[in-house]
């Protein structure tokens, strides 16, 4: 297999606050998330010629954001899709480098997720007329993504045991994080029994299994590993990456079972071959909570625990800060904020540095308590290797791995 | 083309060059449920797609099926998304596995389709009674001259398999 492991950074990264009503465009706030990443790199306009984002015609593209900040540019696309695009954009913007069309790249995704386009399906997106293979769903009340994920989540409840106070342990372990999280937007801890006490949205999804629809804009930067020795963090290495993989009959996966099985089931191979490790290597993990089954389904299908052994897994207390492999210590989508995906890969490569923004006073210098009561730490300690799964869909995922 | 159907605040188009449902929603119309048939290898699809997703032919009929089916998964929509179902929740959607093909070509693969599960007067069907397992049949629900969505309602035949239901 052909692999460029170790041969790109992560340099920079950078975000605007989690908001629920940013009160400002999403050009305004794609400006400030892709400037603070340059600035987090070491690195000028100048230095940056390449950039890419993704959206779904609700944000602002690559010639609006790069003309603001004066960056003259020598490649950029902009590429429709949500969720798992994060992942698969570090993947093209290093083929880019590696083809010779650029040597920094910006990705950002910037997003009115709640005051604008709601990501859950209402707001603008619900007036959109129903055509096409659309009418194979919508019509039947089946529009947001919770109701097109929940016969998936159903069914693994069906043939594996798995029960909705297991699952509500994501919800808690992502609430613990963020507690320890300035920039969360939600801080408060909770409990299993507050999540499955919480109203029901669509069975078997409750409130808390639902993750927050946000305001924000976040970046990060790609260059080659001779380059990022130069600059201002310790460089955090790409040994692997997936980009989008999918299962048979993606647009209409019911046809093509098991339906519990997801992406990752096909992405696992590519992103630990090129890696030449395995999860039981992988000390912290940033897995794609849009739902709380949906961190479960993948962390059964990377191989972190046997299929169908998801349930056990996510409430053994494995994923929390102080277990063996910390989930989404930001607190993720469920609690932190939605991102479409970016928020994790920051995170994770934050960890790696080992310069967590939590509430320790050295934090910026690596300097940590690593006490993870309620408002403390959230550095995990010696992390050296990350992995991010992404998520589209259950047929359509993503996958990051990275060191330090 | 035809006009736009309006559906519980859902503007469904289905314009006359569309290959996919045109004749789909006729048939359906004429309370008849059709898939395309692949003419090279005889498998059958859902949704309406103009290549075979197994060997590649362009050739295609339409093929009415039973309409019989079993739930494969579902879910109850408590808070609707969409204002016009707000009236309904909460309200059952199934994934139902046809008879047609069950296991075919692989033994995860099926004609799956989803509806809404509903009683014969195609209000929703009360979600103490949805549960994977049990057996159902296609209902239409008229919506305009020329459209016709396919549901689903439970028969009195004895279910597939394990019967299972989200507990309380």
């Amino acid at each position: 297999m052909k692999t460029l492991r170790d041969k790109y950074c992560i340099v920079g990264v950078g975000e605007t606050e989690y908001s629920r009503g940013s009160g400002r465009t999403t050009r305004a706030m794609a400006v400030e998330a892709v400037r603070r990443a340059i600035l987090d790199a070491g690195l000028a306009a100048r230095d940056v010629n390449g950039m890419m984002d993704y959206q779904s015609g609700d944000s602002t593209l690559a010639n609006h954001v790069a003309s603001d900040l004066g960056i003259r540019l020598d490649f950029y696309m902009d590429v429709v899709g949500g969720g798992s695009s994060t992942e698969a954009l570090v993947g093209l913007a290093m083929g880019a480098i590696e083809a010779g069309m650029c040597q920094t790249v910006a990705l950002y995704r910037s997003m009115n997720g709640y005051s604008e386009f709601r990501i859950g399906g209402t707001g603008a997106r619900a007036a959109q007329p129903v055509r096409g293979l659309d009418l194979a769903q919508i019509p039947f009340g089946m529009r947001s993504a919770g109701q097109n994920f929940a016969p998936t989540f159903m069914r693994h409840m069906y043939e594996y045991g798995t029960t909705s106070e297991q699952v509500a342990h994501v919800k808690v372990a992502h609430s613990r994080h963020a507690s320890q999280n300035p920039k969360a937007l939600l801080r408060e801890r909770v409990t299993v029994a507050d999540v499955v006490g919480s109203r029901w949205i669509v069975k078997p999804l409750h409130l808390l299994d639902c993750c927050l629809e946000t305001d924000n804009a976040t970046c990060v930067i790609v260059t080659a590993a001779e380059r990022a020795r130069d600059l201002r963090h310790r460089s955090v290495h790409v040994m692997g990456v997936a980009g989008r993989v999918s299962k048979p009959r993606l647009d209409f996966h019911w046809a093509h079972g098991p339906i519990t099985r997801v992406a990752g089931y096909y992405a696992k191979d590519i992103v630990f071959g090129q890696a030449g490790i395995g999860p039981q290597d992988v000390d912290v993990t940033g897995s794609y909570d849009a739902f709380t089954f949906t961190t479960m389904l993948q962390l059964e299908e990377y191989g972190f625990c046997k299929k169908g052994e998801g349930g056990q897994y996510v409430s053994s207390g494995a994923i929390e800060l102080g277990g063996r492999r910390p989930n989404n210590t930001s607190g993720g989508h469920l609690c932190e904020g939605y991102t479409h995906g970016m928020s994790m890969v920051i995170e994770n490569v934050r960890q790696l540095r080992g310069t967590v923004d939590d509430s320790c006073p050295g934090a910026a210098e690596g300097v940590h308590s690593y006490d993870y009561a309620p408002g403390r730490c959230r550095q995990v300690k010696d992390a050296e290797i990350s992995m991010n799964l992404g998520w589209a869909t259950p047929p359509i995922g993503s996958a990051l791995i990275l060191r330090r | 083309m035809p006009q736009p159907v309006q559906y519980r605040g859902m503007t469904l188009i289905v314009p006359d060059n569309d290959s996919e449902w045109t004749a789909f929603y006729a048939h359906a119309r004429a309370h008849r449920l059709v898939v395309r048939r692949c003419t090279a290898c005889g498998l059958l699809r859902y949704p309406p797609t103009h290549a075979c997703p197994w060997c590649m032919d362009l050739g295609w009929t339409w093929q009415e099926v039973s309409g019989r089916g079993t739930i494969y998964s579902y879910e109850i929509v408590v808070h609707a998304i969409q204002p016009g179902f707000k009236e309904l929740t909460p309200y059952a959607v199934v994934l139902v596995e046809l008879d047609e093909q069950r296991g075919q070509p692989t033994p995860d693969e099926a004609l799956r389709i989803i509806g809404n599960l509903v009683r014969p007067d195609l209000t929703p069907e009360p979600d103490a009674n949805v549960a994977i397992g049990r057996r159902v049949r296609v209902v239409f629900q008229d919506l305009a001259e020329h459209m016709a969505l396919p549901q689903f309602t439970l028969t009195d035949e004895p279910a597939q398999g394990r019967v299972w239901r989200l507990p309380e």
